[in-house]
């Protein structure tokens, strides 16, 4: 599944062209709908997450993204507070290879991300990395089970199950379609034992050049009992990137990247 | 005993029912007056602040979105080289979050540009120049991020000095982070574009002239629009999206009202159903009856309107005094809104006591007999 972020912002990206003929969809061609918004190219996310746990926590993050049918690449990287600036994630996942990535703590901590590691918290949020890199649009075994009112609007609940060549801390994750717009308005991850591991709902959705985006999000993680809620405030697409952003030396850099055409 | 006599008596025959219909009608006007009072204070802070500045014109993408999309710089030449246009000052307006708080307009001006002028310290100083890493606040967004001249505050990537505390003279203003343009541009990865160009024109010019210059305007600059500084907050989709949900909000909240007001009257003239044939045995007129119900179900509308804006300015200034919201409204609590909402009120109670009147108009004073 994709995180909110990627899921709202990315699904932002990616965007909505509205479906005349939603109801004749199969759950391939949703799934595939909905997978294809997501390789929007590069974008540039900001956003506010505040952590509700033991104790509250604001950051301000910043999303760098270049999401391709051939491989997406993600960087996570705190702005704010001061203290834990620069701490940044980096990402990698191609087509049939295990999602990996890097975890920058300044000055100098690098630490790999194997693919058993994905379960860990991003930021100290109720999103693990496997939520922000996992694209589960695009897993073979997808599946319409019912449909359901969320917030005034029919959504089809479509399940998606990882095929064998994928890896994901999840068995099993169902997300509540808007299929007009185009943006997942509920998400449930469930594991293997068919414990739900992680809830994310869309409680503020934006339309941004005819596309809808879930620009606010909030993530409950039944085992940990807490949330993150997530406000996005900005999103630009197009902008420019080079190789050495998505590299562990990139994520030395706090810059944000120049606008492209928008 | 008068006839107005005869419609308060009326009412006040059940005055526990009376007054609970009172105050659903009551909560639907308040809402009314909260809702529409806000999303107006907006647009009218939003004009004040247009004013303070001397701005005639905007030029902007304003669409959609709360803020307008970026377009190149060189916009503003062209813009300038209209005829009729005296001044232009380019500007880049984001509305995000910063550091803790809650979403705020931060509002970067072309160094040594008019939009800078008006501004008033109120502490500390204006920054030295276009490159020097400062900001400076707004009293309701220094009161808001809680800093004071010297603090630090980070936009985006980089984290700049509050040199100064300012008043603008408008809401808008007052709730803004201003940085200048050049500033701003590095910062968010944006050089060479802006957002919006405030336009002055010759002054004493008309609405004619005024409108005369968007149009030459909006025929060299076909990627932006230029609007009199009057219509462009009306003009934004997401104001007129809120307007929209308050007004059909305060509607829901009204027709409960109507239902409520024409469940008390429909009750009246069943219970009085003896009374009234009474009335007509006596020779009232049907129209006389038909008014009397009516005249009861209009008081309770102007009662319940006049208690209704009452709530509605102490629910206001309730919610202006929370932490969070303090200094982000400015409600127009204007007399024009209180008549309105009155006015919406009595016609509720007269269109709620339609049915009810023509109800007991059909009454017979034979029906008195049967008890």
């Amino acid at each position: 599944m994709k995180n909110r972020l990627s899921t709202a912002f990315a699904c932002a990206c990616v965007a909505s062209f509205s479906l005349a003929d939603d109801t004749a969809m199969s759950a391939s061609q949703l799934a595939a709908r909905l997978n294809a918004l997501q390789q929007d190219g590069n974008s540039h996310v900001r956003l506010k997450m505040e952590i509700h746990a033991a104790a509250r926590e604001s950051l301000q993050l910043q999303i760098k993204q270049r999401r391709t049918s051939s491989g997406t690449d993600i960087v996570y990287q705190i702005l704010w507070p001061k203290e834990r600036a620069g701490e940044s994630v980096l990402l990698r996942k191609s087509p049939g290879d295990a999602a990996r990535g890097t975890l920058f703590v300044p000055p100098n901590t690098l630490r790999a991300i194997e693919p058993a590691q994905l379960k860990e918290p991003l930021f100290g949020s109720d999103l693990c990395y496997a939520d922000v890199i996992d694209n589960f649009f695009a897993w073979d075994q997808q599946a319409i089970v019912g449909s359901e009112v969320v917030d005034r609007t029919t959504c089809q609940i479509l399940e998606s199950r990882p095929g064998r060549g994928e890896r994901s801390p999840y068995a099993v994750v169902r997300s509540w379609i808007d299929t007009r717009r185009l943006v997942p308005l509920r998400i449930e991850k469930y594991s293997s034992a068919g414990k739900l591991m992680r809830r994310i709902e869309t409680t503020r959705v934006v339309s941004d050049d005819g596309r809808h985006l879930p620009a606010n999000l909030t993530v409950t993680s039944p085992q940990r009992a807490s949330s993150t809620e997530i406000d996005g405030s900005r999103l630009r697409r197009g902008v420019a990137y080079t190789d050495r952003d998505f590299t562990p030396e990139g994520l030395k850099e706090l810059a944000t990247p120049r606008a492209g055409a928008d | 005993m008068t006839f107005p006599t005869i419609i308060v008596r009326g009412l006040m025959r059940r005055p526990v029912r009376t007054g609970l219909t009172l105050f659903g009608i009551s909560i639907g006007i308040a809402a009314v007056v909260a809702l529409v009072g806000v999303s107006r204070g907006f647009e009218t802070s939003w004009n004040v602040g247009m004013r303070t500045r001397h701005i005639d014109i905007v030029v902007s993408t304003l669409g959609s979105g709360i803020t307008p999309k970026p377009f190149d710089a060189s916009v503003r030449d062209r813009v300038a080289a209209v005829p009729g246009v005296t001044d232009t000052c380019a500007l880049f307006v984001d509305f995000t979050s910063v550091e803790d708080s809650p979403m705020l307009i931060v509002s970067a001006r072309e160094w040594g540009g008019f939009s800078w002028n008006h501004l008033k310290i109120v502490s500390g100083r204006m920054p030295n120049d276009a490159t020097e890493p400062a900001v400076v606040l707004g009293r309701t967004a220094a009161e808001t991020l809680k800093k004071k001249v010297g603090d630090p505050i980070q936009i985006d990537i980089r984290e700049l000095k509050v040199v100064g505390i300012v008043d603008g003279g408008a809401l808008v203003e007052n709730g803004s982070v201003m940085l200048s343009l050049d500033l701003m541009q590095e910062i968010t990865g944006n050089e060479g574009r802006i957002n919006i160009i405030d336009v002055r024109v010759k002054p004493g010019s008309s609405e004619e002239e005024i409108q005369r210059v968007c149009e030459a305007i909006n025929r060299v600059v076909p990627e932006a629009k230029a609007m009199s500084a009057g219509e462009h907050i009306a003009s934004s989709e997401a104001y007129r999206f809120v307007q929209a949900m308050s007004w059909s909000t305060s509607l829901l909240a009204v027709i409960m009202g109507v239902l409520g007001v024409m469940n008390t009257m429909l009750m009246t003239v069943f219970e009085r159903k003896q009374e009234i044939c009474i009335l007509l045995a006596i020779g009232w007129r049907r129209r006389r009856i038909m008014l009397m119900i009516l005249g009861e179900s209009a008081l309770l509308g102007l009662l319940g309107g006049m208690v209704g804006v009452l709530i509605g300015v102490l629910g206001v200034k309730a919610i202006h005094g929370l932490p969070g919201i303090r200094g982000l409204l400015d409600p127009d609590l204007s007399p024009r809104l209180f008549v309105t909402s009155v006015t919406i009120s009595i016609g509720v109670g007269v269109l709620s006591g339609l049915y009810p009147a023509w109800r007991s108009s059909r009454l017979t004073p034979s029906l008195a007999l049967q008890g």
